[in-house]
C-alpha cells in the first residue's frame, strides 16, 4: 500500500528538481498534502453548499468535536493515537445519528439541541482526550482540532478517496431531493423523496466525510472549509451551477494556496491557518463584490 | 366543469372514496369524521373558513399524515397504461429568499430525481419544463431569475408548473390561485380545465366562490367536520354562507352550546 503513490510522487519530485514545478514539490509530504487537497477541496466545498442551505453549519460543528471523544475512546481501546479510524467513525456515527433522531423527535429547537450535544461532546472529549494524552504523552487535542496536512500516511490518503467515492456516489443523486425538502417537505415527499430517511442520510454524509478530513485538516479546519467557501459564493452567485462550482472551486484553491504559500515563501504560519486564511479573503471579497453591487441585489429584498 | 362539454376521457383519474377520516394533531382535533366520495376525473373543491382543515385534508390525501379512517383511491377505472401519478401544488415555499435557486433550478431539483441539479437538466426534461413554463406564464426572461426574487403570483405559477410534469391522474391543489392577479388566474384555469379533460381527478382547495361555480363539479364544506358535500350547484344554493367565515372554534363552542 504504501508504494501506491510513490510513483506519483517520485514524478513530481523529478519535475521539481528540474525547475517545472515549484521547488516545494520536491517534498513527498507536500505531494501528499496535495494529493488530499484535490479530494478535500472539491468534497467539502461541494457538500458545503447543502449545509449552508440546510442550515446545519452547528450541527456539523458538533460531529466535529465529537470526534475527540472518538480519539480518546480508540487510543483507551488500544488503537494507535495516530489513527484510531475505527472508534472514530463508529464513535461520531453513533453521535449524528443520535442527535438527528433527537432533533426530529423533540420540541426543543434545533439549535438549542445542538448547542447542549456540542457542549457535552467537547467538555467530555477534551477531558478524556487530555487524560489519555497524559498516558501515552504526545498532543493528540491539537491533532485532532487542527489536523496535520503535512503529516498525512498513505492510509490516510487511502481512507479518503474512498469516502469520496461513496458520498459522491451516494450524495450526487440525492442532491435534487435534499433541497427540495429544505424549501418544502411536504411537497418532496409527494414528488418520492422519503424525507426522513434523507435527513439520516444526509447526517451519515457529513459525519464520514468529517472523520476522514479530521485526520489530515482537523475539525477546525472541515468546519471553516464546509462554510466558508459556500459562503463566499452565495455572496455572488444566483444559481445552483455556480453556487457549487464556485464554491468549490474556492475550497480548492485554498487548500492549494494554504499548503504551498507558507511552504514556498518561508512563512511560519501552519498550513491549516494558511487555508482558512485564504478562504477568508474570498469571503471578503465577494462580500464587497456583493455590497458594491447592491444597487443591482436591491430589487431581491 | 359542469358548463364545459367533457370528451371522454381515455385515462381518467382515481376515484376516491373517504370513510370517516379524523385526524388530531397534538392535543388538537383537526378533522372529526369525515365522509365522502369523488367520482373518477370530477374536479372537486374544498371549501371552509381558514384553519378548518383543507389543507390537512389534502396531506392526508398525500399520505403525509397520521389520520384514523380510510382513505381508498381507486385507479380501477384507469386503462392499464395509466400511471398512479399524484401532483401536488402547496401553498408555498419556504425559502431563504437569497437562495442561489433559479426557477430553471427549481424545475429540475423538482422533476429530475436523479440528475444533480448543478448538472443542468436533460434536454427532454429541459424541453417540457421550458414548454410548462410558458403555459404558466413564467417567459424566457424569468428562467434565470433567483426564485425567492419572484413576485408571489410568479412563485404560485411555478408550483403549478412543476406539478404538471409529469401529467398526473390525480392532482391536488392547495389555493393555487390565491396571489394570482386576473391574467394568471385565467391561466391556471385554463391548465386546470385541460387537465380535467385528459380525465385528471381533481381536488382543490378554493376560497373564490365564484370560481368554484365555474369550474368545480363538485364540492365539499369542511370546518374541522364536514358540513357539505354534493353537486356544486346544490350545495352552493343550501348552504349558509357564514360557515365561510366563521372561525373554527366558534363553530365547536355553538355545537355544543
Amino acid at each position: 500500500m504504501d508504494n501506491l503513490y510513490e510513483p506519483l510522487r517520485q514524478y513530481l519530485q523529478q519535475l521539481a528538481t528540474q525547475g517545472d514545478l515549484p521547488l516545494s514539490f520536491q517534498y513527498g509530504f507536500v505531494v501528499n498534502a496535495l494529493l488530499c487537497a484535490l479530494f478535500i477541496g472539491p468534497l467539502l466545498g461541494a457538500v458545503g453548499t447543502m449545509v449552508v442551505t440546510k442550515r446545519m453549519a452547528f450541527f456539523s460543528q458538533a460531529i466535529g468535536n465529537a470526534a475527540m471523544t472518538g480519539v480518546a475512546i480508540g487510543v483507551l481501546l488500544g488503537e494507535s493515537y495516530t489513527e484510531p479510524y475505527v472508534s472514530m467513525f463508529v464513535f461520531c456515527l453513533l453521535f449524528a445519528l443520535a442527535l438527528n433522531f433527537t432533533k426530529q423527535n423533540s420540541n426543543l429547537s434545533a439549535d438549542t439541541l445542538i448547542g447542549v450535544f456540542l457542549s457535552i461532546s467537547l467538555a467530555v472529549g477534551a477531558s478524556l482526550l487530555l487524560f489519555v494524552s497524559a498516558k501515552v504523552n504526545t498532543h493528540i487535542l491539537e491533532a485532532v482540532l487542527f489536523g496535520s496536512v503535512l503529516t498525512v500516511s498513505d492510509t490516510d490518503i487511502n481512507i479518503l478517496i474512498l469516502v469520496s467515492v461513496l458520498v459522491v456516489a451516494i450524495g450526487g443523486p440525492l442532491f435534487n431531493q435534499l433541497l427540495l425538502t429544505s424549501l418544502n417537505p411536504s411537497l418532496a415527499a409527494a414528488r418520492g423523496a422519503r424525507v426522513k430517511l434523507l435527513e439520516y442520510i444526509f447526517v451519515i454524509i457529513i459525519t464520514v466525510l468529517t472523520v476522514a478530513c479530521l485526520k489530515i485538516v482537523g475539525a477546525v479546519l472541515v468546519e471553516a472549509l464546509l462554510l466558508i467557501p459556500a459562503a463566499a459564493a452565495r455572496n455572488v452567485i444566483s444559481s445552483m451551477r455556480g453556487f457549487v462550482f464556485l464554491s468549490m472551486a474556492i475550497a480548492t484553491i485554498s487548500c492549494f494556496a494554504g499548503i504551498m504559500i507558507p511552504m514556498e515563501f518561508d512563512l511560519p504560519i501552519p498550513s491549516g491557518g494558511a487555508i482558512v486564511i485564504v478562504a477568508a479573503m474570498f469571503f471578503i471579497a465577494t462580500t464587497l463584490i456583493a455590497l458594491l453591487s447592491s444597487r443591482y441585489r436591491g430589487a431581491g429584498l | 366543469m359542469s358548463t364545459v362539454h367533457k370528451a371522454l376521457a381515455d385515462t381518467p383519474g382515481p376515484a376516491l372514496q373517504l370513510q370517516q377520516l379524523s385526524l388530531s394533531l397534538g392535543n388538537t382535533e383537526v378533522l372529526q369524521d369525515i365522509s365522502f366520495a369523488i367520482k373518477a376525473g370530477e374536479v372537486h373543491c374544498l371549501i371552509g373558513p381558514n384553519g378548518g382543515g383543507k389543507t390537512s385534508l389534502l396531506r392526508c390525501l398525500l399520505g403525509q399524515m397520521p389520520h384514523r379512517g380510510s382513505i381508498a383511491i381507486d385507479y380501477a377505472q384507469a386503462s392499464v397504461e395509466a400511471q398512479q401519478l399524484t401532483g401536488y401544488v402547496p401553498q408555498q415555499l419556504h425559502m431563504d429568499k437569497t437562495l442561489p435557486l433559479t426557477v430553471n433550478d427549481f424545475m429540475a431539483i423538482a422533476c429530475e430525481s436523479r440528475r444533480p441539479v448543478f448538472f443542468g437538466m436533460s434536454s427532454a426534461g429541459k424541453s417540457i419544463s421550458e414548454q410548462l413554463l410558458d403555459r404558466v406564464g413564467l417567459g424566457a426572461n424569468k428562467r434565470r431569475r433567483p426564485v425567492g426574487s419572484l413576485s408571489g403570483g410568479e412563485r404560485q405559477r411555478l408550483l403549478f408548473a412543476q406539478a404538471m410534469i409529469p401529467r398526473p391522474s390525480l392532482l391536488l391543489l392547495d389555493e393555487p390561485l390565491a396571489s394570482l392577479d386576473q391574467g394568471g388566474v385565467q391561466q391556471i384555469i385554463e391548465l386546470i380545465a385541460e387537465c380535467s379533460a385528459q380525465g385528471t381527478t381533481i381536488v382543490w382547495v378554493a376560497h373564490e366562490l365564484s370560481l368554484v361555480k365555474e369550474v368545480a363539479d363538485s364540492v365539499s364544506c369542511i370546518s374541522r367536520q364536514l358540513h357539505a358535500t354534493g353537486p356544486v350547484e346544490e350545495v352552493l344554493n343550501n348552504m349558509d354562507p357564514d360557515i365561510l367565515y366563521r372561525p373554527v372554534s366558534d363553530y365547536i363552542e355553538v355545537e355544543h352550546g
